[in-house]
């Protein structure tokens, strides 16, 4: 997939933390998709981080799974740790420095196409999709999780171009969520408060 | 001369850019601009084809900048056409030895071709050659003594179109504090008892460029040690119920023919959306970034907001979001954050689930559990209503309405019949295209 082949049970149940953290509280099935993973896989990992008391699961109609406040703890000390031992902090905030303009360039983009769909605007996210390629490549590269963000916006922009334009902004797996939760990541990673 | 410009030299906008030829017009009008020049978007052009600043321009820069006799300047962008946050601006720079001040120079006409700037004039059907102009001009401090400032204004209230002045000033700071909407700002009434002098004349300011532009203006301004600056103007260009009310009210004042009052306004304009109509007890305001009404008890975090919408309607108040926010901001009837902008994350989000957002309100500090607004303390629970037009935040249920400003209408329309020969018992919107497409045969 995207680098993971040797990694333990551990990672991958630090990876849906993370992924839980980055997402906000969702469902199973959403989290699966944000993860690249099975359900049942990640379900079986989130019942252990319940066990551990790092995430919870809360019924109703805006329920979902969440990470407690202890999974926030754990999570910010593991992401600090990955990225000490990556070596690469210096690569993901260069990176972090060239997506900000391109993020202040896709909310534009966003504002425009809620204000006047106009198609026009899904030809200026291809231009903006394609720049931020180079942007995911060289993050994937410092810290291989970042590939499955590459996936799912392109995933994003087909189904946009198939004519399912509620994947612009209007749908929890849109490209605007997508990249917001990148951003989410990228600040998260790097240790910057909102 | 062959690049610089005088602020007073008359030229057409195309060469000297809207902001020079703002600061030209309020000249004329005989109100107070900091001196300066500015460096026409040929040289910008010659820029971005040959990627130095053109032969001539320093020795022309050097002559100008020693005109002004001014310790600091600002060096501002300024095209033909509005960009408004896409180019580069510096403020406070010496203007003595000149070389960093062409580097300026050189940054804000690189700073036309930054990716956003390209999207930004594709999405607006801006050409991509017409470079930007340059003005540069003495500094006025609103930061310099308790009797300094700096405020922006409407002539006329943007929400309502009512003719009042409306805007935001802030006391003892520099004007990018109150465009960049980082600090909280207070409403730009509560000059006329602090500084008289600057109000007499900031009122008189808006009557002489309402008559030259005529329509609602916006304008922003400093005053230093007293004396008032003004440092940009431009049309208002109202929408909604604003755009009706304006144009209806200078149609009747006689400032523009029934025919243009028509045309200043479009068919969308008249689409009705809930907005706060009686009196409230506003808290703060922010930018309205999805229009609409919404009220709600104030939650604080997404877990309060999801617990709390079982019992009944929510307003979600964020200092901004992230995306744990997103649940909360789908349980929530509104949404309010104290940053960002109309293209910001949540605004975005708040759009695309049709919940009534107010965005950027500064006067608000968000803690776990409560939030301050000036002096006040709001506790989560307590009762808000928020106005996603205005961008107003107001304590309690006032009156809430989706007329739209009826007289105004009503009157604007019957003109429209006139205009077209056809019958009053269509849409509204149907009886503005029809005179639309009479008057622009």
């Amino acid at each position: 997939m995207f680098g993971t082949s040797r990694w333990s049970e551990y990672d991958f149940r630090v990876l849906t933390l993370h992924s839980l953290r980055c997402a906000g509280s969702t469902t199973l099935a959403r989290l699966a998709e944000v993860a690249g993973r099975a359900e049942a896989d990640v379900e079986s990992e989130l019942i252990d981080l319940a066990v551990a008391g790092l995430v919870t699961f809360e019924p109703g109609p805006f329920g979902g799974w969440g990470i407690t406040p202890a999974g926030r703890a754990v999570h910010a000390t593991w992401i600090a740790d990955e990225l000490a031992a990556a070596g690469t902090e210096a690569a993901v905030a260069a990176a972090l420095d060239r997506f900000l303009p391109l993020n202040a360039e896709l909310l534009d983009l966003c504002e425009a196409w809620q204000l006047r769909p106009d198609v026009r605007v899904l030809g200026l996210l291809g231009d903006l999709d394609r720049r931020a390629g180079a942007v995911c490549a060289d993050l994937t590269e410092a810290l291989p999780r970042f590939g499955r963000y590459r996936v799912r916006l392109a995933e994003a922009l087909a189904r946009v171009r198939a004519g399912e334009t509620r994947y612009v902004t209007d749908d929890m797996a849109s490209y605007h969520v997508i990249w917001f939760q990148l951003h989410e990541d990228l600040l998260l990673t790097l240790g910057i408060p909102r | 001369m062959r690049w610089v410009r005088s602020l007073s030299s008359g030229e057409p906008v195309e060469v000297i850019g809207g902001k020079a030829h703002g600061l030209g017009t309020l000249r004329r009008l005989g109100l107070a601009v900091p001196a300066g020049f500015v460096i026409g978007a040929d040289a910008c052009r010659a820029y971005l084809r040959d990627g130095r600043l053109p032969g001539g321009l320093a020795g022309e820069v050097s002559a100008a900048v020693a005109g002004l006799a001014a310790r600091e300047v600002s060096v501002r962008s300024g095209a033909s056409v509005s960009m408004p946050g896409m180019m580069t601006t510096v403020l406070g720079l010496p203007a003595d030895p000149v070389e960093p001040l062409l580097d300026a120079v050189a940054e804000v006409f690189a700073s036309w071709h930054t990716p956003r700037a390209r999207t930004y004039r594709e999405l607006n059907g801006i050409p991509h050659d017409l470079g930007t102009a340059v003005t540069i001009q003495a500094m006025v401090y609103g930061d310099r003594d308790p009797r300094s400032g700096t405020g922006a204004a409407f002539t006329r209230d943007p929400t309502t179109g009512a003719a009042v002045p409306f805007g935001d000033v802030l006391f003892g700071r520099r004007g990018d504090a109150v465009v960049s909407g980082r600090e909280p700002a207070l409403p730009l009434g509560d000059l006329a008892g602090r500084e008289p002098r600057v109000w007499a004349g900031l009122t008189r300011a808006m009557t002489r460029v309402e008559s030259h532009y005529r329509d609602a203006c916006y304008l922003e301004f400093t005053y230093e040690s007293g004396d008032l600056w003004f440092l940009q103007v431009r049309p208002g260009r109202f929408t909604g119920a604003a755009a009706v009310v304006v144009a209806a009210d200078l149609a009747d004042e006689g400032v523009i023919g029934r025919d243009e009052a028509l045309l200043r306004v479009a068919p969308e304009d008249l689409r009705r959306v809930a907005r706060i109509a009686g009196p409230a007890d506003v808290v703060a305001r922010g930018l309205g970034a999805c229009p609409g009404v919404a009220t709600g008890r104030v939650a604080t975090s997404a877990e309060a907001a999801v617990r709390m919408a079982a019992a009944g309607p929510v307003v979600l108040v964020r200092p901004e979001t992230s995306p744990l926010d997103l649940r909360g901001m789908a349980a929530a009837a509104g949404i309010v954050t104290a940053r960002g902008g109309p293209a910001s994350h949540a605004a975005v989000v708040a759009r695309a689930m049709g919940r009534p957002a107010v965005v950027g309100a500064a006067g608000l500090v968000v803690s776990a559990g409560s939030v301050r607004a000036g002096g006040r303390a709001i506790p989560e629970g307590a009762l808000v209503t928020i106005d996603g037009t205005s961008g107003d935040v107001a304590l309690g249920e006032p009156a809430v309405t989706t007329e739209l400003a009826d007289a105004h209408v009503h009157r604007l329309l019957g003109w429209a019949d006139e205009v077209s020969g056809g019958a009053s018992d269509r849409p509204g919107a149907e009886r503005l295209r029809a005179a639309h497409a009479v008057l622009r045969q």
